[in-house]
C-alpha cells in the first residue's frame, strides 16, 4: 500500500510583546511561511510548499504551531523558516521568529512533546514557573 | 611459458569507469534572441543567468557557484563551469525565457566534467 507520509513541526513563535501573540492566525503564519519559501528556494520551493502543507494547530496563548510537511522536502522548507521575521495579520505587522522544537512522524508523538515541553522548552509564561525557574 | 602469458596479459582489454571524477562541471552554451542585434557583455550574461537561478530557485539558487570561463560576444557563445549544483543550473537555463521582454533561449551544445571533452565535437567534425 503506497503511503502519504509527512512530517510534523512543532514550533514556537516568539514575540517581543506577548499581547500581540493573540493576533495571531493559522492563515496568516500560513501566508507568512509560503512567503518565505518563495523567497529563500523560488518557484521550486513553492510548488514543494503547496502539496500537502498546512498548519495543523495553532494556539495563540503559547505560541506554539504544529505545520506538516511532506516527507521528501521537509527539510528544505525547514532551512526556510528562520527567514520568517514577521508575520502580518489584520493590518498589522507582527515582528517575531519562528522556533522550531520537534520533529514527529505522527502528530500523536509531536502533542506529548507539546505537553513536556510545557515545563522544559517554553519560556516561563505565568509567574509561578518564573519563581520555579529563579530557584 | 611465463613470457608468454605476459604478452597475453598485455594484451586485455581494460575499461576504466570515473564516478564523481570531477567536482566541476563544463556547459557550453549559446544564447539565441529574438532581436539577433542585441549585444551582452560578460558581465550583463552571468547576472542573466543569476536572475533566472533567482526566479526559480531563490536566493538559494541565487548564491550557486558557477563562473564564466570564456565568453564570445559576437555569437553568444559561453563556457560556464559549475561547482556542484549541475541541475539547478542546467534547469534555470532552460526556463530562462525572455530577456528585456524579448523572447530568448539557451542552447546547450555540450556538458562535460572535464573541460578536455569540450575542445571537439564530432558534431562540427569536418573531414576534409
Amino acid at each position: 500500500m503506497v503511503r502519504l507520509k509527512s512530517r510534523y513541526l512543532l514550533c514556537e513563535v516568539n514575540v517581543s510583546d506577548r499581547s500581540q501573540l493573540l493576533l495571531l492566525d493559522d492563515r496568516a503564519i500560513m501566508v507568512a511561511v509560503k512567503a518565505a519559501v518563495a523567497r529563500t528556494h523560488g518557484d521550486y520551493g513553492a510548488a514543494m510548499c503547496s502539496i500537502r502543507f498546512c498548519v495543523k494547530y495553532l494556539n495563540a496563548h503559547t505560541g506554539i504551531v504544529f505545520l506538516r510537511f511532506p516527507k521528501r522536502c521537509y527539510k528544505l522548507l525547514w532551512s526556510a523558516l528562520p527567514f520568517i521575521t514577521s508575520i502580518e495579520t489584520r493590518g498589522q505587522k507582527i515582528p517575531c521568529f519562528l522556533n522550531c522544537l520537534h520533529v514527529g512522524v505522527k502528530l500523536r508523538v509531536c502533542t506529548k512533546a507539546q505537553y513536556k515541553g510545557n515545563t522544559n522548552y517554553l519560556q516561563p509564561k505565568t509567574n509561578k514557573q518564573l519563581k520555579k525557574h529563579e530557584v | 611459458m611465463k613470457q608468454v602469458e605476459e604478452k597475453e596479459e598485455a594484451s586485455v582489454y581494460q575499461r576504466v569507469v570515473l564516478k564523481n571524477a570531477s567536482p566541476y562541471h563544463y556547459l557550453k552554451v549559446r544564447l539565441v534572441l529574438e532581436d539577433e542585434s542585441t549585444r551582452l557583455s560578460a558581465v550583463e550574461l552571468k547576472y542573466f543567468i543569476i536572475t533566472g537561478l533567482k526566479s526559480l530557485y531563490g536566493e538559494v539558487g541565487a548564491a550557486v557557484n558557477f563562473d564564466v570561463l570564456k565568453y564570445d560576444e559576437d555569437t553568444l557563445t559561453a563556457l560556464l563551469r559549475v561547482y556542484s549544483s549541475l541541475v539547478k543550473l542546467w534547469s534555470s537555463l532552460t526556463l530562462l525565457g525572455s530577456y528585456q521582454n524579448k523572447a530568448c533561449a539557451f542552447r546547450v551544445l555540450q556538458v562535460s566534467p572535464f573541460l578536455l571533452a569540450l575542445t571537439g565535437n564530432s558534431r562540427d567534425l569536418h573531414l576534409d
